[in-house]
């Protein structure tokens, strides 16, 4: 099928991408995924294309049915005739930072349907229960043509608010059998909730859980923004109840809500063309950087005013008592204070720094350092640096100011398959011998 | 570091403790020692460890006795040796019937059948990559192909062992066959081999599924269709193989066998059925790893806790129930790839593992079991083996000839501890059953066969000519795989083909119509109906489609 | 050396054999060596691995075979140049005999890996062919 010849920053959408072509879909994807040049333009070329499709962010702790209603809610929607495009975010392993993906939410017989597209994802150590990268796989698949867009998330917290920034409709999943805790569900997790599933509700539990959901609902206004009254359904993937009335709701929320609602842009939230700008700007300075290439210190994640690195020790790294030298732990945590103080653009110069040393850590851990801006004025910026062990422990608190210059940073060199194919390895994870 | 001992410090009348001085001085660095299911080795066994007095004599006993520990018969091997069960399988209906007989003839005393991994999917072979028919076991779709594989073959007077997927349509065929034959069904013996679908469900084997309660029900009907009408047959095959495969350890392995069979000893018991009339014909199936001693006291320990079991359990009164009946097979796990022909020495010590163990029947796997499917030429040398031990070497002289030893009665002991912990943990789950649809046996499954692979990684678990011994391979020294004569398979498809378009499709309709209404009614039998259809000309393609509408699929965990 | 690629690789069986002791242990590997892993059941159908990789656009398809069933996959590789996947790599484990071996790579599998290859072998492979796929793609 040809298309009319695309004019401008159109032409930088793929074939076939508009159409929904399987493999053009997946290809962009995997562009955006990997941060490939171009990939921020192509992007922003899909903009006039987005706000068709209704985008469900899905979410709940760890073991309250998430893939299985997925699973249910894709049996319906095929059943409605719609197009479905599944997005499954799984954590990655904070160990080797690597991640065994989709495997629940591909054991149901749905994904061989043609009206079905799966994409795992990985966290990559992003917190908040998304990737880096989620946003612009739910346009891919909006502006592909898809109905609807389902995105499962990976745990619930405080900090799964994230689905905010991705989802049209909220729904929050609660496990029966709750109980009291319903009183300890964090104010946060109902404050982005536009419905509530009490799962499994085949089991004991299910229905007080529900009720003690709905008091707690009374207490609340209506939504200031829709009007929306948040509903709480109770659905059982084993028996199939409540499935349909739970994608009713949906489709109700949507029509009130309006779909593509969010898109709107949260103003104090950067786009996510700066974040993928500020992203492929510190890895660019990482690749440059001579102490963190022989330290073997790599950049996992960044956006504006924040870096994510890690490195994995070895003997090397050692001091006479065996464990990791306090330098290491330094030049890991300066190194993420520096590229987060980096990443907007201006040259920045560390001119004050602290740290203090919390716990030991020892040869063959795999240490993440995470920056985050703290404050940011004209002239000086100041940044917090955790540092993590594999097993979650806090190692390490930093803390540095930075002076603004007037000078900016080259254009990022591109990175990309060419630059990736030239670079050397990443340092290996365990199964390489040393 | 070698200390000289003065004799002055020694106590010469505690020999004990001057052996351990001595060892201690001699062995230099110890090493510490467990076996696969993680009970700690030492060194030596002695009285101290266990004591034969006459307390302990109880527990031991004595040859077909219970608790059975030295043997489930008075004579064992001595008067009956085991079944040489060799599994077989290849291609069409007539070359399976060739190799069968030849085996026969050389000294085998039994009919074993594996069918092609098509039927142990379910379906039919004009469904199936037409490259992969018969490459592992033979094509029988019908009563027809049955007939014609067991052709020679008196069905009164052999043993007939049929790996036989849910809902177990070989043996259908099978009775189909001898009916056509005039052979009366209460004549013929043998086995629905692997009938279990609890263990096919916990480790990934080759049978298609049927949903759990759908495959619960068919056993129960087949377990009750062959008592009252199959007497001589041994409906229920409880299965340790594939467990012990995918990374259980032995004790492990015995657990979970024995948990499965007491689930489904429970499931005859609400339908009504006398644990004196079924559990005589509940057998066991085990693998056979190369960790001799370990294996010996595994099954054991097995006899001692199925003879408790089945009395206090299930209070059955009748001795045959008590009786813990097992065939065991050499574990290919362990073999190798490289330096195929060490497998043989393998092979030879699992197979001695099993026989002092007190198995009633033996497979021993081929040399070339870890290259493919077996050879002809591998297959033999796996009889000869047997028949080495059996009369070269007299292992059938006396009976549990490692009873006594002070290592082997401890280990049993120990053995009986480990498995019965494990019992406890399914008993604490709910049982078997719910055990597995809540994924806690995968689980543990998963975490032995992760400890044992770091064991290997690690170079702590030798595997000669992989992680150590390497040498460089002649490939010369390989054998060519036997596969099925493309032609002779085309015409078989080519002759199914026919005979399905030539039957009288109102009785094929009406059969399947009644095994499926069966499905929906509990009270029927849908064994029964299977044997209906099957001597109806129905497929097995057709026969394990029906059930699987209306029973349910049942899905498969991809759990890393 | 601060951003290579994270390979994602599929991890999966085709054909009748469902045995996957190896194949998770496989899987397990890779993820512990940093890359992403799609682990599947075993008996997947053709038609279905080609869907999945095309859709979750892996690098490396890993298929474990045991029981003849890699007599199917030049089927497999002709289904995944028809669906525009000729740059995807496949590598196969397992039992395979040495006669077939050559068929395999003549009908285009990058490598076939024999019981006992040490992981950190497959590891390292996955590792450095990723960057050429990507490259490759990249250019079209």
């Amino acid at each position: 099928m040809t298309q009319p010849a695309a004019i401008g920053s159109q032409a930088l959408i793929p074939p076939g991408l508009l159409a929904g072509e399987r493999r053009a879909v997946a290809r962009t994807i995997s562009r955006i995924e990997q941060g490939a040049p171009g990939a921020a333009a192509v992007r922003a070329a899909l903009g006039p294309h987005l706000g068709r499709a209704h985008v469900i962010g899905i979410t709940g702790a760890p073991g309250a049915g998430k893939s299985t209603l997925v699973h249910a809610l894709l049996g319906e929607l095929l059943a409605r005739g719609r197009r479905v495009g599944v997005v499954a975010v799984d954590p990655s392993s904070p160990i080797s930072g690597g991640a065994v993906l989709g495997d629940r939410v591909r054991m149901g017989t749905h994904g061989a349907h043609p009206d079905v597209f799966i994409r795992s994802v990985a966290s990559r150590g992003h917190l908040g229960g998304l990737s880096r990268t989620t946003v612009g796989i739910v346009d891919v698949f909006d502006a592909a043509g898809f109905d609807t867009v389902i995105v499962e998330t990976v745990g619930a917290g405080q900090s799964e608010i994230e689905i905010m920034r991705v989802a049209d409709t909220r729904i929050v999943l609660c496990p029966p059998g709750l109980g009291d805790d319903v009183q300890a569900i964090k104010a946060g997790i109902l404050e982005i909730a536009d419905l509530l599933a009490v799962t499994k509700s085949d089991l004991a539990g299910a229905q007080s859980t529900a009720r003690e959901l709905r008091d707690m609902l009374q207490l609340r206004a209506r939504r200031p923004d829709s009007g929306w009254k948040v509903v709480v359904v109770c659905t059982s993937a084993a028996t199939g109840e409540g499935v349909a009335a739970l994608l009713d709701q949906a489709l109700a929320h949507a029509a009130v809500a309006g779909r593509g609602r969010r898109l709107g842009a949260r103003p104090e939230r950067p786009r996510e063309g700066e974040i993928d700008e500020a992203f492929r700007r510190v890895i660019g300075l990482a690749d440059a950087d001579p102490f963190v290439r022989a330290l073997g210190i790599a950049c996992t994640d960044a956006g504006p005013g924040s870096a994510t690195v890690t490195m994995t020790l070895g003997p090397e790294h050692l001091n006479f008592n065996g464990s990791c030298h306090g330098g290491v732990v330094f030049a890991l945590a300066d190194t993420a204070f520096g590229l987060a103080a980096n990443s907007h653009g201006s040259v920045a110069a560390g001119i004050d720094a602290h740290i203090t040393y919390q716990q030991a850590a020892h040869a063959g851990d795999r240490l993440t350092a995470r920056a985050i801006e703290v404050s940011r004025s004209r002239k000086l910026a100041v940044y917090r640096v955790d540092v993590t062990r594999g097993d979650g422990r806090s190692i390490s608190s930093f803390t540095g100011t930075v002076y603004i210059t007037q000078t900016t940073h080259p254009r990022a060199a591109p990175h990309g398959p060419h630059a990736e194919a030239t670079a050397q390895r990443a340092p290996a994870g365990p199964s390489k011998p040393q | 570091m070698n200390k000289p001992i003065d004799s002055a410090l020694l106590k010469p009348d505690d020999p004990h403790a001057r052996w351990q001085q001595e060892y201690a001085a001699q062995i230099g660095a110890d090493r510490a020692v467990a076996n696969r299911s993680g009970i700690p080795v030492k060194p030596l066994y002695t009285q101290r460890d266990w004591p034969a007095d006459a307390s302990v004599d109880a527990a031991l006993g004595l040859p077909g006795q219970p608790p059975y520990t030295r043997g489930i018969y008075a004579t064992m091997h001595r008067g009956r040796t085991w079944t040489q069960r060799q599994l077989t399988g290849l291609g069409t209906p007539q070359e399976y019937n060739a190799r069968l007989l030849d085996v026969l003839a050389q000294g085998a005393t039994a009919v074993s059948l594996i069918p092609c991994n098509s039927v142990f999917r379910g379906i039919d072979m004009d469904d199936s990559h037409i490259e992969l028919l018969g490459t592992c076991g033979t094509v029988v779709n019908t009563a027809a192909h049955m007939d014609r594989a067991l052709q020679g073959v008196d069905l009164a007077a052999t043993s007939c062992a049929l790996n036989d997927p849910s809902p177990f349509t070989l043996l259908a065929f099978m009775l189909a066959a001898a009916k056509r034959r005039g052979t009366d069904w209460r004549s013929v013996s043998g086995t629905s081999n692997q009938s279990d679908y609890i263990s096919h469900y916990v480790a990934n084997h080759m049978f298609f599924r049927i949903a759990l309660p759908g495959a619960r029900r068919i056993l129960g009907d087949h377990i009750e269709f062959c008592n009252r009408h199959v007497p001589k047959w041994n409906p229920m095959s409880v299965v340790g193989q594939h467990m012990q495969q995918a990374g259980a350890t032995p004790a492990e392995a015995l657990a979970f066998t024995l948990s499965t069979a007491i689930q489904n000893a429970e499931d005859c018991v609400a339908r009504g059925m006398d644990p004196d009339q079924f559990l005589p014909r509940f057998t066991f199936f085990f693998d056979i790893s190369i960790s001799f001693f370990e294996e010996v006291a595994k099954f054991r320990a097995a006899r001692r806790i199925w003879a408790r079991v089945t009395r206090e359990r299930f209070g059955a009164k009748d001795p045959r129930a008590w009786r813990f009946k097992f065939h065991a097979q050499t574990s290919g796990v362990d073999l190798t790839r490289q330096q195929p022909l060490n497998n043989i020495a393998r092979v030879t010590v699992q197979a001695m593992a099993g026989i002092l163990g007190g198995l009633q029947s033996l497979h021993t796997d081929a040399y070339d079991e870890a290259l493919s499917c077996p050879s002809e030429f591998g297959a033999r040398i796996a009889v000869a083996t047997q028949n080495i031990l059996r009369e070269e070497a007299h292992l059938t002289d006396v009976i549990d000839p490692l009873g006594g030893s002070f290592y082997v009665e401890t280990l049993t002991d120990q053995m009986q501890a480990e498995v019965e912990r494990v019992m406890a943990l399914i008993e604490d789950a709910g049982g078997m059953f719910k055990a597995v649809e809540s994924g806690l046996v995968q689980r543990m499954i998963g975490e032995s066969a992760r400890r044992f692979q770091s064991q290997v990684d690690s170079l702590e678990q030798t595997v000669v000519g992989v992680n150590a011994y390497q040498v460089e391979e002649d490939r010369s020294a390989r054998p060519i795989n036997a596969r099925p004569d493309r032609a002779a398979m085309q015409a078989h498809l080519d002759a199914f083909r026919a005979d399905k378009a030539a039957r009288c499709a109102a009785d094929v309709r009406h059969a399947l119509d009644n095994l499926a209404r069966a499905a929906g009614d509990g009270r029927d039998n849908v064994f029964g109906r299977v044997v209906e259809a099957a001597e109806a000309g129905c497929t097995h393609g057709e026969i394990c489609a029906t059930l699987r509408r209306e029973l349910g699929f049942g899905h498969v965990q991809a759990i890393v | 050396m601060s951003f290579a690629p994270i390979p994602k690789v599929l991890v999966t069986k085709i054909g009748f054999d469902g045995h996957d002791r190896g194949s998770r242990i496989v899987a397990a590997a890779l993820r512990d060596a940093g890359m992403e892993v799609i682990y599947t059941a075993p008996w997947q159908e053709i038609n279905a691995v080609v869907k999945l990789a095309t859709e979750e656009d892996v690098d490396v398809i890993g298929i474990s075979s045991l029981a003849t069933d890699h007599l199917i996959v030049p089927k497999l590789m002709d289904a995944l140049r028809e669906a525009g996947l000729g740059d995807t790599a496949v590598i196969v484990g397992g039992i395979v005999p040495d006669e077939d071996e050559q068929m395999l790579l003549d009908a285009g599998v990058a490598r076939v890996f024999h019981p006992g290859s040490p992981l950190a072998a497959i590891a390292e492979y996955v590792r450095d062919i990723t960057p050429t796929i990507r490259a490759r793609r990249a250019a079209h």
